[in-house]
């Protein structure tokens, strides 16, 4: 049997293609069986599941506080988002106040971890794609944010920080103007980042008109984060439905303009530039002291009802909704999971498309498989 | 599970104020806490300022109330309803004014709020109609598909599936659900609605049973295709491996693993 066919071409044949689930473009275990023709893609299947744990059904049987370590686990690159997002669900069913202190705290550290999270983007992106440098640089940055979390709170990943009504340890003496020297270190470093990988052609070249979808397409498969905001739409829970103090900031919101993989990384570039304005301005105002867990029952009830509502993640809205019988535990606990969302598209933006692309498609979703899978 | 756990209007009269909701205009609830203007810095002194969940108006006096024991006095008299509630409530009204002049009478069973959402609970056959007028009432528009999630009822007897919509133009936040037969749990899919409900779909029918008729795909999505039963039922029994994981008590199933533990091979 001849390679060649009459046409003088190298002759193809349909095949199935494994990608993962132990692969280390997926960033977890991710498994993505695809059907090839040559190198043309012609359909891809995400297979799910693999670190499905039932966080959902497990918080069914624990008490509200007991359930924010969970949280950590689901997109453990923003455990401290995933906390808040919790807390907030509870503290708005049962009114609760939080000292002023307490929510500044959160504040940062939410922002903080944004960037972080944003950090491991840029960085496992570019690897994913050929560039080792910008994974190496990340990470020292990325580690002395994850160091002022081990201070604040004694863990480097799960931090388990937040608490119903506040947070668990006020700042240690000294550690507000360590956040306050970091933020022009941040700003310089991210200058760099910016001239080293926005302007290099050969990435330009591999992500510019690169799995593109508009508005509607993003609105209708419930998509959120940047890959909402990469299409234009400025969709941002913080500006849309302010929650904790978001409202007394002076911050913009970048959108994309084409919606393709290139406005995507951007926008994980410029987003930490208006977490970095944030922290400033939430160091400017936090007061020097007071309580940083407000008045909370010793054993939480949460008035019968459903309760939902999002905050903006790192990688678009995390939401929770709960319904309680009035117990301490909750009847129903689901999560809205950003990432799980935004996969959905996955097989839509590949086919068709070549090979190598894959890769960059798939890395621009920015998927974390703790929170897919929950 | 004595009692139903539904809308957010039955909560007790210990006078809890509830939080700022979701579905507030960012601009109002602004205001009306009296927050400071944006970059403003804050003065040091204020150590004993608190800061709101979110900055929506709360009935006067609710915070110290519950701290001085006035629980009791507040049982008597029950506190007046919230405002932001009954705001939700009339909203859930003229949704339903505009699904039953599109869809008839008899399409909305209830009305009500969720916590501070509107909430609205449409009949199954018309599940996936509700949502698709909902979608493009000049009104509502309410093109968002922002969360879904099912729920099991065990003592009630019915599976729940409820959205969360989000009219992107508009600002208009909805929660729709629909209640269907936990023994026979069948509704009309809404992927031809909202793209996005297609995993969404899959979960709720990998985990709790629900076949959504119409759906492209409808496949175990978390767990793998062998497996039997719906873990987040309620009446789920993980340590039964007879084929039916949802078999009442007193069956033979039932019987054979009288602590559920019993013939598990992890405990042998």
């Amino acid at each position: 049997m001849s390679l060649i066919d009459e046409k003088d071409q190298v002759r193809t044949e349909e095949m199935l293609l494994n990608v993962g689930p132990q692969h280390p473009s997926t960033h977890g275990v991710f498994r993505l069986v695809v059907k090839i023709s040559g190198e043309t893609i012609l359909d891809a299947e995400p297979v799910i599941g693999y670190l499905h744990r039932g966080t959902e059904k497990l918080a069914e049987n624990l008490q509200y506080t007991q359930i924010i370590p969970y949280t950590d686990r689901l997109d453990y690159l923003a455990a401290m988002l995933n906390n808040y997002a919790l807390c907030h669900t509870v503290e708005q069913a049962l009114g609760l106040e939080i000292p002023e202190r307490a929510e500044y705290l959160r504040v940062i550290v939410m922002e903080m971890n944004r960037i972080a999270s944003h950090l491991l983007f840029i960085g496992t992106y570019l690897l994913d794609l050929g560039a080792m440098s910008p994974f190496l640089y990340v990470f020292a940055e990325r580690e002395q944010i994850v160091q002022m979390f081990n201070e604040i709170c004694g863990a480097r990943l799960t931090y388990n920080y937040m608490r119903i009504g506040g947070v668990k340890w006020d700042a240690p003496p000294g550690w507000l103007d360590k956040v306050r020297a970091f933020v022009p270190h941040m700003r310089e470093r991210l200058k760099m980042y910016d001239d080293l990988i926005t302007g290099n052609e050969i990435f330009l070249n591999r992500v510019r008109g690169i799995g593109k979808y508009d508005t509607e397409t993003a609105l209708a498969h419930g998509m959120s984060g940047i890959n909402l905001r990469c299409t234009g739409l400025a969709w941002d829970l913080r500006r849309k439905k302010p929650y904790s103090l978001y409202d007394r900031f002076d911050f913009s919101i970048p959108v994309g303009q084409n919606g393709d993989c290139f406005d995507r990384y951007y926008l994980h570039l410029l987003e930490m530039r208006e977490s970095l304005k944030i922290i400033e301005q939430a160091l400017e105002q936090i007061p020097d002291s007071g309580p940083v867990l407000g008045k909370v029952p010793k054993l939480i009830r949460v008035p019968a009802g459903e309760y939902y509502s999002g905050i903006e993640g790192a990688r678009g809205e995390l939401g929770f909704y709960i319904v309680s019988d009035g117990k301490d535990k909750p009847y129903r606990l689901k999560i809205r999971k950003p990432s799980f969302l935004n996969l959905q598209l996955l097989p839509q933006l590949l086919r068709g498309q070549n090979m190598a692309n894959l890769i960059a498609i798939l890395g621009a979703v920015d998927i974390v498989l703790g929170e897919v899978d929950a | 599970m004595n009692e139903e756990p539904r809308s957010g209007t039955d909560r007790p009269a210990s006078g809890d104020a509830v939080a700022g909701g979701v579905d507030q205009p960012a601009t109002e609830s602004a205001s009306e806490a009296g927050h400071s203007a944006p970059a403003t810095p804050r003065p040091a002194k204020a150590t004993e300022g608190t800061a709101r969940t979110t900055g929506a108006a709360r009935p006067a006096a609710t915070g110290t109330a519950r701290a001085a024991g006035a629980a009791v006095a507040a049982k008597k008299a029950p506190p007046p309803p919230d405002p932001r509630v009954e705001a939700a409530k009339a909203k859930a009204e003229q949704v339903r004014l505009a699904l039953e002049a599109e869809l008839g009478d008899g399409v909305v069973e209830e009305t009500g709020a969720a916590h501070l959402t509107p909430m609205v609970r449409v009949r199954a056959a018309d599940w996936a109609r509700a949502v698709a007028t909902l979608k493009t009432h000049p009104d509502w528009q309410l093109n968002y598909l922002e969360a879904m999630a099912g729920t099991d009822y065990l003592a009630q007897g019915y599976l729940e599936v409820v959205v969360y919509l989000q009219s992107i133009q508009l600002g208009h936040f909805i929660c729709l659900k629909t209640r269907t037969d936990r023994n026979q749990p069948e509704l009309p899919s809404l992927v031809p609605v909202h793209p996005g409900a297609n995993w969404e779909e899959r979960e709720i029918y990998d985990l709790l049973g629900v076949h959504f008729s119409g759906h492209p795909d409808l496949r175990r999505i978390m767990l793998w295709d062998e497996f039997t039963g719906h873990p987040l039922r309620k009446d789920y029994n993980a340590w039964d491996d007879t084929d039916d994981p949802a078999a009442p008590a007193g069956s033979a199933a039932a019987a054979a693993h009288p602590d559920g533990t019993g013939d598990n091979p992890v405990h042998r």
